[in-house]
This record gives structure tokens, C-alpha cells and sequence, in this order.
């Protein structure tokens, strides 16, 4: 059989279009989980449009990977499906910190200074 | 039968292999869709491009992300159905410099055989609510419900067969579509 190579990644390659391709990457990651998710429910997207009390063809539009999902159509489909499909780290309303307690004080000091004192030699004699 | 096709293959991806037509001779349809969109209408194409790379290499070809627009075959296009499918496309407004969205109006026509193999045809900017009322892609249109209709009768009558895992298709090199 003839083949055209591979013309459709060598043309991309060559026009590369990073917002392009990450809008591209991160759509499809939210609608690969929502086909998934459906997938193992057994949900066609009409079931998912009625879990969401919507109309079936808005949720067809938002199905296809290539809609501009807004945040309340994304957390609408978190909540009928059970299924977290963005994971955004929790805002830190306090961190524990450990705090030590260090005997012989002066001893680790010493030892600190040494060590200071010894690397700068060990640059010296290296940069000789 | 005054007219006939082979088939070509366009590129192999991990999930989808991509095929395409040549028809009496010429260069492929599919080249031809390259050849002129990817100069007239190069970020729309793009866009187009990008999908069938990351649905070929990461995730296959689900119905879901075809557009079905069958007249009496099985033809889809992409990208995917929805006439507000913002943003198929997003696009600066060269009136107001905001970015707005708006829906990909390029078509390329194409046959999801399943979700390991697709034909892929020609296709042009969609102006008109129907791809029968658009003076563009009527005929992109046509030609590629034609040609679905005879290459789903070629693989029913396995002049085109799967591989054992139905990851692909077995096409003999002196294959020719035929019609009238």
C-alpha cells in the first residue's frame, strides 16, 4: 500500500503552537475522564444530561473535547458522576512546623564552622 | 465504471491509523485538504491537525469526537458536532483585540471505520447551516458519503479485512474502489 509518510506530524512539527496544544491536551484529558467515568456506569450522554437536569445536545456539545468548558459545567459533571476531573492543591490555612530542641549547642557550632572553614580550603586547593 | 479509487495510508498513530483516497490517479484527497488548508486556513487546520495527532496517539477515535453528518452513508467530520462548539477554535477579534470564541467552520470529511481506523477526505470552510446547502463542501460532502458507502460494502464483503484484533485494515495493493 502507498503511504503519504507522516505528513500530519511532521507539518505539526514544524508550526508547533503551544496554547493550541495545551488547550488540546488538557480538553481532552477532562472529556477522556468524563467518557470513562460514563464508560463504567454504563451511561450513554443522555443519562448524563438527566443527572444533570440538562438538555442532552448542550451536553453532546460539551462531550466532544473540543468545547471551552466552563468551571460550573466541569463541577456539574464532577458531582453527577462522583469523580473529581480537576485536582487543584488545597489552600494551607496553617503548616506544622517541627520545632527541635538541640543539646550541646556550642559542640554543633564548632563543628559548622569547621566544616565552612574546610570547604573553602578544599575550593582553593581545587581552583589551584 | 468510469471512475476508481485506492487507498493510502496517511500516518499510523499508536491508536488510530489514518487512511485516505486516491481517486483516478491524482494525489490523495486528503493531500489535497493539506494542501490547501494548511496555507488558506492555517490555525483552523491546525487545530484539526492537533486533534487527530493527540486522538491517534493518546486515546483512539470515539464516536464522540466525530461529527456525524451521514447523508445516506457514514461519513463524519471534524471537528465534532455542535453548531456553538466554541471553541472548536479561538480566534482573536480583530475589532475589539479580545479573544472570543468561535466554532471551527473548516470541515474535513471523514469515515470513523472504528476506533482504530479512519479514512480521512477532503473537506472546506462550511458557510451555510447544511453541508447540501454550502457551495463549498457540498461536493467534499458528497464524494465522501460516496465513498463510505463503498468502502462499508468493501469490508462486508471483505475485500477490506481486519487484522485478528480489529486494530487495523489488511488492504491488498491491487485493491481499487470502483463506481459510476
Amino acid at each position: 500500500m502507498k503511504t503519504e509518510g507522516n505528513m500530519i506530524t511532521d507539518w505539526l512539527n514544524q508550526n508547533r503552537n503551544p496554547e493550541i496544544d495545551s488547550f488540546i491536551e488538557k480538553n481532552l484529558a477532562i472529556t477522556e475522564k468524563v467518557r470513562v467515568a460514563m464508560e463504567q456506569k454504563g451511561w450513554k450522554s443522555q443519562d448524563l444530561a438527566k443527572a444533570m437536569d440538562k438538555n442532552p445536545s448542550e451536553v453532546s456539545k460539551w462531550l466532544t473535547g473540543m468545547h471551552n468548558l466552563t468551571l460550573k459545567s466541569i463541577i456539574k459533571m464532577e458531582t453527577a458522576l462522583g469523580i473529581d476531573l480537576i485536582h487543584t492543591e488545597p489552600i494551607k490555612e496553617y503548616e506544622y512546623v517541627y520545632l527541635g530542641l538541640f543539646n550541646n549547642k556550642s559542640d554543633l557550632l564548632l563543628k559548622a564552622n569547621d566544616y565552612e572553614q574546610t570547604s573553602e580550603v578544599q575550593q582553593y586547593d581545587i581552583a589551584m | 465504471m468510469n471512475n476508481f479509487a485506492e487507498i493510502i495510508l496517511v500516518q499510523r498513530y499508536n491508536k488510530v491509523s489514518y487512511y485516505s483516497v486516491l481517486i483516478n490517479e491524482d494525489i490523495s484527497l486528503f493531500r489535497k485538504f493539506f494542501n490547501k488548508h494548511s496555507i488558506e486556513n492555517k490555525e483552523k487546520f491546525y487545530h484539526i491537525m492537533a486533534w487527530i495527532e493527540k486522538i491517534g496517539d493518546k486515546v483512539g477515535a470515539y464516536e464522540t469526537y466525530f461529527r456525524n453528518e451521514a447523508n445516506n452513508g457514514d461519513a463524519r467530520a471534524l471537528p465534532p458536532v455542535g453548531v456553538d462548539n466554541k471553541p472548536t477554535y479561538i480566534e482573536i477579534n480583530q475589532l475589539t483585540n479580545e479573544e472570543q470564541n468561535s466554532s471551527n467552520d473548516l470541515r474535513l470529511y471523514c469515515m470513523r471505520a472504528n476506533e482504530s481506523v479512519v479514512f480521512l477526505f477532503n473537506g472546506d470552510i462550511k458557510t451555510a447551516e447544511t453541508a447540501q446547502e454550502c457551495y463549498n463542501v457540498k461536493t467534499h460532502f458528497e464524494l465522501a458519503n460516496k465513498l463510505t458507502k463503498l468502502i462499508d460494502q468493501a469490508i462486508i464483503q471483505k475485500e477490506i479485512k481486519w487484522n485478528s484484533n480489529f486494530t487495523d485494515i489488511i488492504v491488498e495493493d491491487d485493491f481499487i474502489l470502483e463506481w459510476d
